[in-house]
């Protein structure tokens, strides 16, 4: 994995109050989902990261430039998207997208050229050429999207990039996400409250609290790691192949008909699966790992940094 | 939806220079204020005085040309235009005999005094409301519609920012101001019987833009202040017409209780017109009644613009702060 950010020891006071907190962290490409309680300073880490404010020690590199010395440059290469509802006040909104273009140096015809562009791809109709201040928050959230990817940046960062959409265009949005990351080798980095996004396009999570990284890995790991356990699905009776696992020393409960869960690594508990399925004369048929929840990890990731506060 | 869409497609090609930023944001501004229709119609009002001061020269220059035979309306309307001690200056090089002897320092005489008066009658007079219908929602409407993230996202500092929305109040008074004065002087040059005339007054486009500049940057700089104190345009707006009005009903109340004009207090300062008007005359080279020291006013001046954009960086960065 390449580190597009590399942070190394990042404070950042905001008189007596630490936002952030000898933080240290690398992200690489992918998309990675940013976590965190209400001020946990992932806003702060976001500002500091485009070069907004500069940090109180530490330091850090985005895309390879210093987020303190080469803000501009970083800004150039990194598309962000704000959480806050902001338009340009009297504009339409392919006159927004093409102002953004044209703040990032493109040529202004250019600008509406790939303005129109990126609109297409967004999924925004006729609806471009009215006023932004009729636009819905839904609509609104698209324009931000399209402002941000306009100049084809290397990183992107969205803050919020689901809140206020509806069902269908939530699952556009996070399609987008995807492709961008997927097809295009952009790295993205979410900054949401909706685990369920994360849990469905992120490859890494970062989780933030008190100014802290108190997690950060591979998500598909995460998952598995926690505590882990597999899932199997039986023929015949589930009391039966419950007590014989119990004999063996195996935590183990029954989700549903038909449905148990065993406790344990893989390595360990596979084999006593398959002969307490003997000895209860039941047929197995699938095993798979179980899932621990984002919101698990997340809780457990908050517990754990506010129990080491003193 | 597009009949054929290509998707995202990565982009490579030419960009613009770095220093291209600051114009895009003025770019913006320029274009929407100009969508103001009162806007447009104050423009096009701000040159009239200038068209006519335009046939003053004519007719001066008329004057110059056959000797002493200028019209009584033309010496009345001359009054009219002209005031101060250099009125009588002017007047008396009319009547004189020896008119055409002394052409040139008169020429420079009463082309000051028409600029002058263009400048502190009229301009100034315009700057008021063009500049009250401009900068008041520009960094107001940007703060109120969080617009600031959208451009302090991009790669451009601060700098560019206030650079951009200065840009677009500077240009509309460059429309109202140097434009008119630098035009006035052109039809001068060329009304004149030779081009020669150019080299007795060739300081005059340096003053015109001196004074344009005087007029420009601190009320350029107090407008985008104002506009940076509040997320409603409207109180800016207030804010804005509030500092005039104040200040030239203070003048009048110290004009009323003071006395001769000759003896000017420094209370006076309080009127940024008056402030402006003095250092207009004594930029062009014209006699002020009871302007004595015009270092004060300009002190006065260079400190309004410091601490306005002072505060104008401070507010500006404010919104990253939180």
């Amino acid at each position: 994995m390449t580190a597009l950010i590399e942070l190394d020891n990042l404070t950042k006071d905001y008189g007596s109050f630490r936002a952030l907190d000898r933080l240290s962290l690398e992200i690489g490409d992918g998309i990675t989902g940013l976590l965190g309680p209400n001020g946990a300073g992932k806003s702060t880490l976001i500002k500091v990261l485009l070069g907004l404010v500069s940090s109180t020690s530490g330091t850090g590199r985005v895309l390879g430039c210093d987020i303190n010395q080469e803000s501009q440059e970083i800004r150039a290469r990194v598309g962000y998207m704000p959480e806050d509802d902001c338009y340009m006040h009297g504009h339409s909104g392919i006159e927004s997208v093409q102002v953004a273009a044209q703040l990032s140096r493109f040529p202004a015809t250019e600008g509406l050229r790939r303005g129109h562009e990126i609109l297409d791809f967004c999924g925004m109709g006729q609806e471009r050429y009215r006023n932004v201040e009729t636009y819905s928050t839904g609509m609104r959230q698209k324009l931000r999207f399209a402002m941000s990817i306009v100049h084809d940046p290397d990183l992107l960062i969205l803050d919020e990039p689901t809140s206020g959409l509806d069902p269908e265009e939530r699952e556009s949005m996070l399609n987008r996400i995807r492709v961008l990351s997927r097809q295009l080798n952009k790295a993205v980095i979410i900054c949401t409250h909706i685990l369920h996004d994360v849990q469905i396009v992120c490859d890494d999570v970062v989780i933030l609290a008190g100014g802290r990284v108190t997690l950060c890995h591979r998500l598909d790991e995460l998952r598995r790691s926690l505590d882990p356990s597999l899932t199997v699905k039986i023929l015949g009776s589930t009391d039966r192949f419950l007590k014989h696992l119990r004999q063996k020393q195996i935590r183990a409960e029954k989700l549903s008909d038909q449905i148990v869960r065993a406790w344990g690594s893989e390595e360990a508990v596979a084999p006593v699966l398959w002969s307490a399925a003997v000895k209860s004369d039941v047929a197995i048929r699938s095993v798979l790992p179980s899932r621990t929840s984002l919101e698990k990890i997340f809780l457990k990731a908050v517990r754990k940094a506010d129990d080491a506060d003193p | 939806m597009p009949i054929h869409s290509l998707g995202y497609r990565k982009w490579s090609g030419p960009l613009e220079s770095r220093s291209s930023r600051w114009k895009v944001i003025a770019g913006v501004g320029i274009r929407r204020a100009w969508q103001n229709m009162w806007l447009r119609r104050i423009m096009f009002f701000a040159w009239v005085p200038g068209v006519v001061m335009g046939f003053l020269i004519f007719g001066y220059e008329r004057a110059a040309e056959h000797g002493n035979s200028t019209t009584f309306m033309f010496q009345n309307l001359l009054k009219i235009f002209i005031q101060g001690p250099s009125q009588d200056a002017v007047l008396s090089g009319l009547a004189n005999p020896e008119f055409s002897g002394s052409v040139h320092e008169q020429r420079h005489l009463f082309w000051s005094s028409l600029l002058l008066t263009l400048f502190q009658r009229s301009q100034v007079m315009m700057l008021i409301p063009v500049v009250g219908m401009i900068a008041p929602p520009l960094i107001s409407q940007d703060m109120r519609s969080r617009a600031f993230l959208l451009y302090f996202s991009r790669p451009i500092s601060r700098m560019h920012y206030i650079l951009g929305k200065a840009a677009t109040v500077a240009l509309y008074l460059l429309l109202i101001s140097f434009l008119p004065g630098f035009l006035l002087y052109c039809t001068g040059v060329l009304l004149s019987p030779d081009i020669s005339i150019v080299l007795y007054t060739w300081d005059l486009p340096l003053r015109v833009l001196v004074v344009s500049a005087v007029m420009i940057i601190p009320t350029t700089a107090l407008a985008l202040m104002i506009s940076s104190l509040t997320t409603e345009s409207r109180f800016a707006s207030f804010a804005w017409f509030s500092v005039w009005i104040f200040g030239l009903f203070a003048n009048w109340v110290i004009a009323s209780f003071s006395g001769p004009v000759t003896d000017r207090s420094p209370l006076e300062m309080l009127s940024l017109y008056h402030v402006i008007r003095d250092v207009q005359g004594w930029l062009l080279d014209v006699n002020q009644e009871g302007v004595d020291d015009p270092g004060s006013r300009l002190v006065l001046l260079l400190m309004l613009t410091v601490v306005s954009l002072a505060v104008l960086f401070r507010r500006v960065s404010a919104p990253m702060r939180v």
